[in-house]
């Protein structure tokens, strides 16, 4: 059986290398950490893997705006490597300091369908309007007629959001609107006291329960293929209940899959979806 | 759109000062020096200092110029660094500036804040400016009212460093009477004392070393500044710990002993550790490394150390906690071959937040140190990627003379490499190249060692304090971790306190030698003379030794990590520790005498019991305003909007979070992390403090401290036989001198303490495997003069077996029994309801009965039982019971699960009903479990003092009574509210 093989990039500042190599692991893929500057010496390629994460981090310090440095670097120096990437239809995530590495190098929310990237930023992920970087769990919900092959059969999850820039920002009204008719607007946050299923609101939710304020609750979007996915809170830190804070009050919700004898968390669907895509698109 | 920064300020005035402003813009700016041509630049200005989609950008402007500030400022201020302090937003940069602009290699920026004020027609705008930089290191332009009006704007220029001025290394002649000895000390900074410097003396009277420095063309008979500089920093109290290695000679005036101590380290914690060894197989590396290290499993080691960052972070309270917390990183990246952090602690000691009183000059409000010391700890744990898993914010006024910041971290490694060596032992051969690795040594961090062994005061240099810069130390974590595993580390060591000096010197005590080119040190600026290159404490680097056939793998791997390695010393045996400037010897001094040659301090010390007006309780009271009231005391009330801005769950490992509960906002006892991806075989941390017990006993204090931390972490699981500790005691300067005319009681309190940790150590078969001493927590002298009380901050490490099986402090299920494990004492002496009670009338005292621990072995039996409760998942909820004492801890298991509860205190113990509701006897936990495990719960305890208190109740009311007596009934709801409200000093989100 084919096991797909995953490139999590590191350096620079980047800090979730490890966990995300291991939730990519216990989904059932392999993993390898590769520093970004192997991928521009030539050192490594990237065309020989099939999925690539960008974890979550400080990438140089957040300076000059969160994403943006490393961003830099991989719009000039890995842009043939990255639209090869994405042409051949292979899923890239980003997951908070990764999800603005993408949004800052263009690769989302991307060009209209059919087209390859261009590298131009569209949007924008800005300071938490609390002005304070919080790490704090919250409740998303996921637009179920996303065309995002990493949330597929996904409908509720928590876990936590570690960030200090995180509101997403489009510059218009109109190229807002655009991204929720084509349901690019993937995942955001909810009222937990709404019934399952029925959290998504367009009107802004208040401080926690959307933690920085973005624009229509958005936590995650993706580009029009529904490859390309990135979101600030972080998945991978729900991989196993005994994570979630609720896990010695009995309560802490069960993952779809049956990995760690039921102490699955809610958080490696998002993963196996990635392998289960790669597998069935070989 | 939002302008974020600027709110923040707003908000910050508001919550700080009472100081409304109507609205404050902000605009970054960025000074640069290059060749690139200005137009150019601006034509990619949106490519990398401005987002095109949320920020305005502009090149050659000053921005206040253009149409986007259409509306006057009322104040402008304009914030950017002095020349030569450590700019990271600056050398980011310079790097993204790079990234578009290769040709331009030589090419600096540096950066600046500037903040429109709006609505701020009736503030001081130079006050205003004073609260938005630290002179020690920022410059700050103003421009009033009135130069706005004239838009006369603010402009700093690119900040240059003054030229330094290379001195020649000289000598000093120590042939001279004793008074003069004593001024060459003090004038250099060297922090020695008379007899340090009589031995110094002696050593260049004999007549072997002249003949063999005669041989080597180094001046035979005095000392270089290189040499005396070096000697300083090695014989420093930061590093050798002269007090704790002195001998006491002790009097003890209330049982009459007269004793004599030698070596309070040797005597009270190496020796009790050491014979604990030979019990135990899991303590694999204590003291003698940057940290303690034990063994988990078969495959991995953990190990921890705490440092503390005191005198820094006094002056400039940011940049002195973020280096302490990315420098005690660097130790557990020292340890063995080097280990990765993966969790770090913070404990912080500060004057009252809301203090009204005077403040001394040149010291900081409270409430400044705390957002400074804050914010560098937050910058610099969450930038590092490692998780904030426990801590403590302890407030006294007395901390106002010196806060005290308390940096932990744990690491972990695997036991042994992919070569087979041990990863806890170093394994240094003569001849392997040793390199620096990570930053560059300039100007700043020097003297901070022998510095933070003076006391503060007005003169205290600013080139002491440097600002950690997390980025180029993690490329360094990354970089050193991957040469690790590769084989290719030898040695390795941090650069902290006293520099190569230190790092190169303590190494080559393995080899017996070394040889050091000072002229091959990278430099941040040109000009530094060797002794100044030698003795540096600059951020961020490492010293690794490496073999010669590895030199070239290690330094490809540094390569491709952009971290700088330059090998600078060579390891030897020749038992000299040789130093060069190029090809001249600029120090020689054997390695025996400079490790060893420092002479033992001999000290008095005299116990007579302090005397402190005994505590009274009132005749009548209102215990439910008691309770919102100690709810809301600082020492008591959340912490939640500071921890909460540390990323404590980073790795993906974090099972016991800071803040647990329904509303994830009841109080955690302890951190517990499960490292290894897909394993529950969890580590719990957890920490103890009771400065306010020094008041009556400091030995008393340091027991509460130790039962504290254990407490703690049996309250979520820890397995009692496998845990370690670390000691770190911050104390005011204990010898007897005019400035310190009580040196002999503070002394004593140190004897004190030491012989309790001893006693309850042993009793607790409770390791200590490192720590540390800061023993110049002092302010001024005279009547003025301000010290710390007493403070032994006990951290520990330990094993859970299984993280899905622990407990948390929040009560769960109506109905869910809750019983207290342990006996409430008559110790109502130093509580902090006390403390309150003298705080409304300062009349009332402090004294009487304080907490002890007269049979530790009895408690650690009790804990045992307690913990196999929670293995066995009968116990669910467990919460310490401490500060505010049985009141307080169920008001926080309330709080924590939103959920009421019937309590009757009667039958808790022998005290009377204050000491039962108030009072802070040790060895208590408060647990709930099922009706359907009680019996279980009950055979496990039978023989531990056990008593039910009630249930858990589906209301929203705490209710407690004593017997008949009704003693309280609080709304849940309410008592969250005051227990949250004292700190949140945010200002809200508006």
């Amino acid at each position: 059986m084919m096991v797909p093989r995953v490139a999590v990039l590191f350096g620079f500042g980047i800090n979730c290398d490890h966990e995300t190599k291991a939730v990519f692991e216990l989904a059932g893929a392999e993993a390898h950490r590769i520093h970004v500057n192997r991928f521009i010496s030539g050192d490594s390629n990237l065309a020989e893997f099939d999925i690539l994460a960008v974890p979550g981090g400080f990438s140089f310090g957040d300076h000059l705006g969160s994403g943006r440095l490393l961003g830099n670097r991989m719009r000039f120096a890995m842009r043939d490597a990255l639209r090869d990437f994405v042409d051949a239809g292979k899923p890239i995530i980003g997951i908070c300091n990764g999800f603005q590495v993408l949004v800052k190098t263009g690769l989302l929310p991307g060009p209209d369908a059919g087209q390859s990237p261009d590298f131009v930023q569209r949007g924008s992920l800005g300071l938490n309007d609390s002005g304070r970087y919080e790490d704090r769990w919250v409740t998303l919900e996921f637009d179920p007629n996303s065309p995002c092959i990493w949330t597929k059969g996904m409908t509720r999850m928590t876990c936590p959001v570690r960030h200090g820039e995180g509101k997403y920002i489009m510059p218009t009204p109109q190229a807002l609107e655009a991204l929720s008719t084509n349901h690019q607007l993937t995942v955001r946050y909810v009222d937990p006291s709404t019934a399952v299923g029925e959290g998504l609101s367009d009107t802004a939710l208040p401080y926690p329960l959307s933690p920085n304020g973005s624009m229509r609750n958005v936590a995650g979007i993706c580009d029009a293929t529904g490859l390309v996915f990135g979101l600030m809170p972080h998945p991978e830190a729900n991989y196993a209940r005994w994570l979630h804070p609720d896990h010695t009050r009995g309560t802490a919700p069960v993952g779809q899959g049956n990995a760690l004898d039921s102490w699955e968390g809610e958080g490696l669907q998002m993963f196996r979806n990635a392998i289960e895509y790669v597998k069935q698109n070989r | 759109m939002r302008d974020v920064r600027g709110d923040v300020v707003r908000r910050q005035l508001h919550a700080d000062h009472g100081c409304n402003v109507e609205r404050v813009r902000s605009i970054c700016g960025y000074l640069i020096q290059g060749e690139t041509a200005a137009e150019a630049i601006a034509a990619r200005v949106d490519d990398l200092f401005a987002d095109p989609i949320i920020e305005h950008g502009a090149a050659n402007t000053l921005f206040l110029t253009t149409d986007l500030f259409d509306q006057t400022p009322d104040i402008v201020v304009t914030v950017g660094f002095k020349p030569g302090v450590t700019d990271n937003p600056g050398k980011a940069a310079t790097d993204g500036y790079l990234t578009l602009f290769p040709e331009d290699a030589g090419a600096k920026i540096s950066t600046y804040t500037t903040y429109a004020f709006y609505g701020a027609g009736e503030i001081d705008p130079t006050w205003l400016a004073g609260t938005l930089h630290n002179g020690l290191i920022e410059r700050a332009l103003v421009g009033d009212s009135a130069a706005c009006q004239a838009g006369m704007w603010p402009a700093l220029d690119y900040p240059t460093p003054p030229e330094q001025v290379f001195i020649q290394p000289k000598t000093i002649d120590l042939e001279c009477e004793d008074e003069l000895l004593e001024k060459i000390s003090f004038e250099g900074l060297l922090a020695l004392n008379l007899e340090e410097m009589r031995a110094i003396q002696a050593h260049y009277r004999d007549e072997e070393v002249r003949a063999l420095r005669t041989t080597h063309g180094i001046s035979p008979d005095a000392p270089t500044d290189v040499e005396l500089e070096c000697l300083a920093q090695t014989w420093s109290e930061h590093c050798k710990h002269k007090i704790f290695a002195s001998r006491i000679h002790h009097v003890d005036h209330e049982t009459g002993e007269d004793t004599v101590i030698d070596s309070l380290f040797k005597t009270h914690i190496m020796t009790p550790t050491h014979d604990m060894q030979k019990d135990v197989d899991w303590l694999l590396s204590v003291f003698h490394d940057n940290s303690g290290v034990i063994a988990w499993d078969d495959t991995w080691s953990v190990c921890m150390k705490a440092e503390t960052h005191n005198s820094p972070s006094a002056l400039d309270p940011y940049g002195g906690a973020m280096t302490g917390i990315v420098g005690v990183n660097r130790d557990i990246l020292g340890t063995g071959l080097g280990a990765r952090p993966i969790a770090n602690t913070d404990v912080f000691c500060f004057g009252p937040p809301n203090w009204e009183g005077t403040l001394p000059d040149n010291l900081f409000h409270p409430s400044r140190v705390l957002r400074g010391v804050h914010a560098g700890v937050r910058v610099g744990g969450n930038e590092s990627g490692i998780p904030t898993v426990n801590g403590a914010i302890v407030f006294d006024d007395r901390y106002i003379g010196k806060p005290l910041v308390y940096c932990g971290t744990v690491g972990i490694m695997p036991r042994h490499l992919p070569d087979g060596r041990p990863s806890h032992i170093k394994t240094p051969v003569a001849g392997d190249i040793v390199y620096m690795v990570g930053g560059r040594v300039g100007y700043d961090g020097i003297h901070g060692a022998t510095f933070s062994s003076l006391e503060l005061t007005e003169e205290s240099p600013s080139s002491a304090v440097q600002i950690g810069d997390p980025i180029t130390q993690k490329k360094m974590v990354d970089m050193i971790l991957e040469a690790r595993d590769e084989g290719l580390i030898s040695c390795i060591t941090d650069n902290g306190a006293g520099g190569l000096s230190s790092s190169i010197g303590e190494m080559a005590e393995y080899t017996n030698g070394c040889e050091i080119d000072l002229a091959t040190v990278p430099l941040k600026q040109a000009g530094l003379s060797p002794w100044e290159i030698l003795v540096s404490e600059s951020q961020e680097r490492m010293t690794v030794a490496v073999r010669p056939a590895d030199q070239a793998a290690f330094e490809a791997l540094a390569d491709l990590h952009e971290v700088e390695a330059t090998p600078v010393a060579t390891f030897t045996s020749t038992g000299m520790f040789h130093v060069r400037y190029g090809e001249e010897t600029v120090a020689y001094l054997p390695i025996e005498f400079l490790h060893d040659g420092v002479p033992q301090l001999q000290l008095e010390s005299e116990w007579t019991p302090p005397h402190q007006t005994p505590f009274v309780t009132p005749n009548e009271a209102d215990h439910n305003e008691l309770l919102s009231s100690m709810l809301q005391r600082p020492n008591i009330a959340s912490k939640e909007t500071w921890v909460r801005q540390y990323d404590h769950e980073v790795i993906a490992q974090t099972a016991i979070k800071p803040f647990v509960g329904v509303e994830r906002d009841g109080p955690g006892d302890a951190g517990v992390i499960a490292p290894l991806h897909g394993d529950p075989h969890g580590l719990v941390i957890s920490c103890g403090i009771a400065p306010r017990y020094s008041d009556i006993d400091a030995g008393a204090m340091a027991a509460a401290a130790i039962d504290e931390a254990v407490r703690n972490a049996v309250c979520v699981g820890l397995d009692v036989d496998k845990m370690a500790g670390l000691d770190n005691f911050c104390w005011p300067d204990p010898i007897e001198s005019v400035k310190t005319p009580d040196g002999r009681f503070k002394l004593a309190q140190l004897v004190r303490a030491n012989r309790e940790l001893e006693r309850v150590c042993r009793a607790y078969r409770l390791p200590c495997v490192s720590g540390k001493d800061s023993m110049k927590n002092d302010y001024g002298s005279g009547k003025d003069k301000i010290s710390i009380p007493p403070t032994l901050l006990f951290s520990l490490f330990g094993d859970h077996p299984d993280v899905r099986n622990s407990a948390t402090s929040d009560f769960k299920e109506a109905g869910d029994r809750i019983y207290l494990v342990g006996h409430s004492k008559q110790e109502l002496g130093a509580s902090e309801l006390s403390f309150m009670m003298r705080e409304r009338n300062s009349d009332n005292g402090i004294g009487g009965n304080v907490p002890l621990l007269l049979n530790p072995e009895q408690n650690l039996a009790t804990y045992r039982q307690l913990s196999s409760t929670i293995h066995q998942g009968w116990v669910k909820t467990a919460h310490d019971c401490s500060e505010g004492g049985l009141a307080i801890a169920l008001a926080e298991m309330c709080i924590g699960g939103r959920i009421g509860a019937s309590v009757d205190i009667d039958g808790t113990g022998d005290g009377d009903l204050w000491a039962r509701l108030w009072g802070e006897s040790l060895g208590r936990i408060v647990v709930t479990v099922k009706p359907e495990h009680e019996s279980d719960f009950l055979a496990t305890m039978k023989g531990h003092p056990t008593t039910i208190l009630g249930e858990v109740t589906a209301t929203s009311v705490l209710e407690m009574v004593d017997g008949e007596t009704p003693l309280i009934s609080s709304d849940v709801n309410e008592l969250a509210q005051a227990w949250k409200g004292t700190l949140d000093m945010t200002g809200g989100v508006a």
